[in-house]
């Protein structure tokens, strides 16, 4: 087992996007009850409408219990201990252009290699960046503006376009849906907003990259992502946060509606603070991801996590259009003590629907790894398909992998596959590579990204970049 | 909690016998236990509402209720009619090496034994096991000394006649490179509960060939289990058939408590019209260098449910373990369902794994190709629907049991209606 000593010998690689730059924030006390819901809505200068929204979910959300159903397993939360509002105090003199932007911030950014400065224009990227709570800056909205996208915080779109948001908010996400959604229906402060409208294919891809800075706030976002018949937009989020001690709660939710004939391609790279090695601190990831697909709609899902101490994330598909079409491509590396209980749903409701799933699960360390996903062909899914692979590889001794797939058949017409396998990295093949000079960690970095080949071709090409950088540098921690 | 389940601790209070100190931890476990409704994971897809809704009742009347016949099986048969244990069925000469015993009746020593091991393969999260425990009318104690290979199968029949409800416990252990082969059957009339859990105890080199016939359909209500714990190179092959019932339920465990165990588990469900049939089959690779193989096929039409959890868990310790499930279901009407589940739980890294679980109708071309060569439709369908199950009846070791059971399954198919 040579091997495996040098691969546990480097063990305790620091965390990268590990600092905390500072920057005075307006906070919250700590706390939630009615009273930070409606002044949450009151600094956002919501509706009315939007603020009974809001209490109609805190309400829903006080009779709901937490979800233990997850092969996670992590300290309760006190709800009451967290602060749900956080805005960098630059904010107060809404900066009009980059200059006016706090320089601390834009270094942070600088740290953590977000293009927002003149590279991205190269980059072709439109960056809604959000600073713990409140979007601070949105470049190339006038470009976008051109092609009639409107890309916004998603503050400002319920201002503005009240009666998309009105229309499409909770549409497929309810807010009686889950535990941490109901949660984040309630208090939710940003996030972004995309309307692509019909037969338009967005001049660029949009991206939000997301940083969780104050302590102990949580982070609230909500994505709604409306493509109209015909359209296509490809999203990118990314995220990383600095290193703390308190663990901190993320509960998102990102609602896509694709129209008739429209696609959506929702790409993610997930780096998030795992916590230290005996498992203290790093963020907590409860998410809700889901989008409807209308008639020969499409949309696509692409994760690479590698960050959080806990994730529990099901980025799902309804297909209800015919001919619709769901994909979920997805890698999720643990190491150290992480857990990641992810997955998709694949809900079936339309003739000729198909959706692909394809997962590969990594775990290394003490880490455990789970896939759960549910594929559901109703009654009316004639000639419905579904293919689905999850491969999982152990790297070490202690962790855990593990799948737990669900399926529902309720047509004799609709064909399901599901298969899975498990292994690891063989000793032959580390010989192979190590005899050709290799060094243990180039080794197992190239075969864990051989492994994870056929998702990283479904990222758009800076991604795939990213994550097979992102997967070397974490594999780093935890082979060696 | 439910009206019934109150109604089974209170029975099980009232008993008092020599099994009273596994009977009050059962009693115990239950007072505890939440009824379980579509949220509870174990049960998600099966309602109990025939549980809380029958009239069965334990009839103290034995009536005249015999094993069907199984042409050319000469067994020895262990038969409980609405729970008693017949011993008028059992030969007075039973092979040299195995002994079958009703737990009542065991000298002090044995007994201590046969309470001792009591519950200890059965896992203490099946509800309706714990029923059993607090329950079981006679419990009987099978034994296979070491060394011997009993020829003749060992048949275990549970028959219920209408209105009855039951609760049969046996218990077998094979001693160290012993072999037997046990059939496990449940025959019911009209309305009828009955719980059926069989604990096997498998020593080291031993081998126990299996199978359980769950053809009883209707207003039947059947819950049950199948527990097998095996030690050091033991060997198992386990066979099931199940046709479903208003609410039939079967849990198999098979642990690895010890090394190189090779196990084998064929299902076949072959279900209609309102039926429905849940198989959980858990497998623990506790030790390391074990292999397990399970094949699971189901055929579901009418407006049957079909249900399948099939959860292989690898220990920490358990390297070099080699696992496999396939499910696959073929989906005949447009009202079936079917709900599988194969999960795999993994500690350990030097193993190899896999799942896979498909779900579909009769491949077009295939009918096609059959319509081609002259032969209709509906003949071309029961060919390949059959052929599906077919496979798993030619494995089936005991081939006086698969000529026996091949054509009730051809008729029962023949029965149901094809799209």
């Amino acid at each position: 087992m040579t091997v495996q000593v040098e691969i546990d010998e480097a063990l305790g690689r620091e965390y990268e996007a590990g600092f905390i730059s500072d920057i005075e924030s307006e906070t919250f006390e700590p706390g939630l009850d009615e009273s930070v819901i409606t002044r949450i809505s009151k600094m956002k200068n919501e509706p009315e409408w939007m603020l009974e929204w809001r209490l109609g979910a805190f309400r829903e959300w006080l009779k709901m219990e937490e979800p233990d159903w997850a092969l996670v397993d992590y300290p309760k939360i006190d709800f009451q201990a967290i602060s749900y509002y956080s805005a960098p105090k630059s904010m107060k003199d809404k900066p009009k252009s980059l200059d006016e932007v706090d320089p601390e911030l834009l270094r942070t950014y600088e740290k953590l290699g977000i293009p927002l400065i003149e590279q991205q224009m190269l980059a072709g990227i439109a960056v809604d960046a959000v600073f713990d709570s409140v979007s601070v800056v949105t470049t190339f909205r006038e470009k976008l503006q051109e092609a009639g996208v409107i890309f916004c915080p998603i503050s400002e779109a319920i201002v503005e376009y009240p009666e998309l948001v009105k229309k499409y908010l909770g549409s497929v996400v309810g807010r009686k849906d889950n535990y941490y959604s109901a949660l984040n229906c309630a208090v939710f402060t940003d996030g972004s907003f995309v309307y692509i409208p019909k037969g338009t294919r967005c001049p660029m891809e949009l991206s939000t990259y997301f940083r969780i800075n104050e302590q102990n706030t949580g982070q609230f976002e909500r994505t709604l992502i409306i493509a109209d018949e015909g359209s296509h937009v490809s999203y990118l989020e990314g995220c990383t946060a600095p290193q703390r001690d308190e663990n901190q709660l993320h509960a998102a939710v990102v609602e896509l509606i694709a129209l008739d004939n429209a696609e959506i391609k929702y790409s993610t790279v997930q780096n998030w603070y795992p916590g230290d090695e005996n498992g203290k601190g790093g963020i907590y990831n409860f998410v809700t991801k889901r989008g409807i697909c209308h008639t020969k709609a499409k949309i696509s899902w692409t994760q690479v996590e590698t960050g959080s101490a806990v994730t529990w994330k099901y980025p799902s598909c309804i297909l209800k259009g015919d001919d619709s079409v769901g994909e979920f491509y997805s890698v999720a590396l643990t190491r150290g003590r992480q857990q990641a209980d992810t997955g998709t749903k694949m809900i079936h409701l339309g003739k000729n629907t198909k959706s692909t799933i394809i997962t590969k699960g990594i775990s290394a360390g003490r880490s455990n790894n789970s896939y759960r996903g549910l594929v559901k062909m109703a009654a009316t899914a004639d000639g419905a398909r579904n293919f689905t692979e999850c491969d999982s590889l152990l790297i070490g001794d202690k962790c855990g992998a593990h799948t737990f797939p669900y399926i529902e058949s309720r047509n004799p017409s609709a064909i399901v596959e599901h298969e899975a396998t498990t292994s690891k990295v063989s000793d032959e093949q580390m010989f192979l590579c190590r005899q050709r000079g290799l060094d243990p960690e180039k080794a197992v970095s190239m075969i864990v990204n051989g492994f994870c080949k056929e998702v990283f071709k479904e990222l758009p090409m800076e991604f795939a970049v990213e994550a097979s950088k992102l997967l070397e540098i974490s594999l780093e921690g935890s082979v060696g | 909690m439910s009206e019934w389940l109150e109604n089974a601790i209170s029975r099980g209070q009232k008993i008092d016998d020599w099994l009273n100190p596994k009977r009050s931890r059962a009693l115990e476990l239950l007072s505890t236990t939440k009824w379980p409704t579509r949220k509870t994971e174990a049960w998600r897809y099966t309602p109990l509402r025939a549980i809380q809704s029958t009239k069965a009742t334990q009839l103290e009347v034995v009536s005249e209720l015999t094993p069907l016949a199984i042409a050319d099986l000469s067994a020895i048969e262990l038969v409980f009619k609405n729970g008693k244990l017949d011993k008028s069925a059992l030969s007075d000469t039973l092979p040299t090496g195995l002994t079958v015993s009703l737990g009542s009746e065991l000298a002090a020593q044995q007994q201590l034994q046969a309470i001792a091991d009591f519950s200890e393969v059965k896992p203490d999260r099946h509800l309706f096991g714990l029923v059993n425990d607090a329950l079981a009318q006679d419990v009987v104690i099978v034994n296979v000394e070491a060394g011997v290979k009993v020829e003749q199968p060992l048949r275990i029949s549970s028959l219920l006649s209408q209105g009855a409800e039951s609760h049969t416990r046996v218990q077998v252990s094979l001693g160290e490179g012993a072999e037997l082969a046990v059939i496990e059957d449940v025959q019911a009339e009209g309305e009828t509960l009955n719980t059926a859990f069989v604990e096997y105890f498998v020593s080291p080199k031993a081998h126990l060939e299996h199978y359980r016939f769950a053809l009883q359909t209707g207003t039947n209500v059947s819950v049950g289990g199948c527990h097998f714990n095996m030690l050091d190179h033991s060997t198992m092959h386990s066979t099931i058939v199940a046709f479903g019932s208003d609410l039939s339920r079967l849990d198999t465990d098979i642990i690895h408590s010890g090394e190189f165990v090779d196990a084998k588990l064929n299902a076949i469900y072959l279900l209609d019209n309102n039926e429905l049939f849940d198989l959980h089959a858990t497998v623990e690779h506790a030790m390391p260098n074990g292999t397990t193989e399970e094949n699971v096929r189901c055929i579901v039409g009418g407006r049957a449910k079909a249900v399948f959890n099939g959860r292989i868990h690898i220990h920490r310790d358990a390297q070099k373990t080699l696992a496999e499930l396939n499910n696959r279901n073929l989906l005949v009407s447009k009202t079936a369902e079917i709900n599988t589940k194969p999960e795999l739980e993994i500690y350990a890294d030097d193993v190899r794994c896999a799942h896979g679980a498909t779900s579909a109708e009769v491949d077009k071309q295939a009918l096609y190709y059959l319509q081609t060569r002259g032969i209709n439709r509906a003949q071309a369908n029961v060919i390949l629907n059959f052929g599906f199950i077919n496979e798993l009846i030619d494995l089936m070791p005991n081939k006086v049991l698969a000529e026996w059971i091949r054509p009730i399954i051809r008729a029962r198919f023949s029965a149901m209606k094809v799209n």
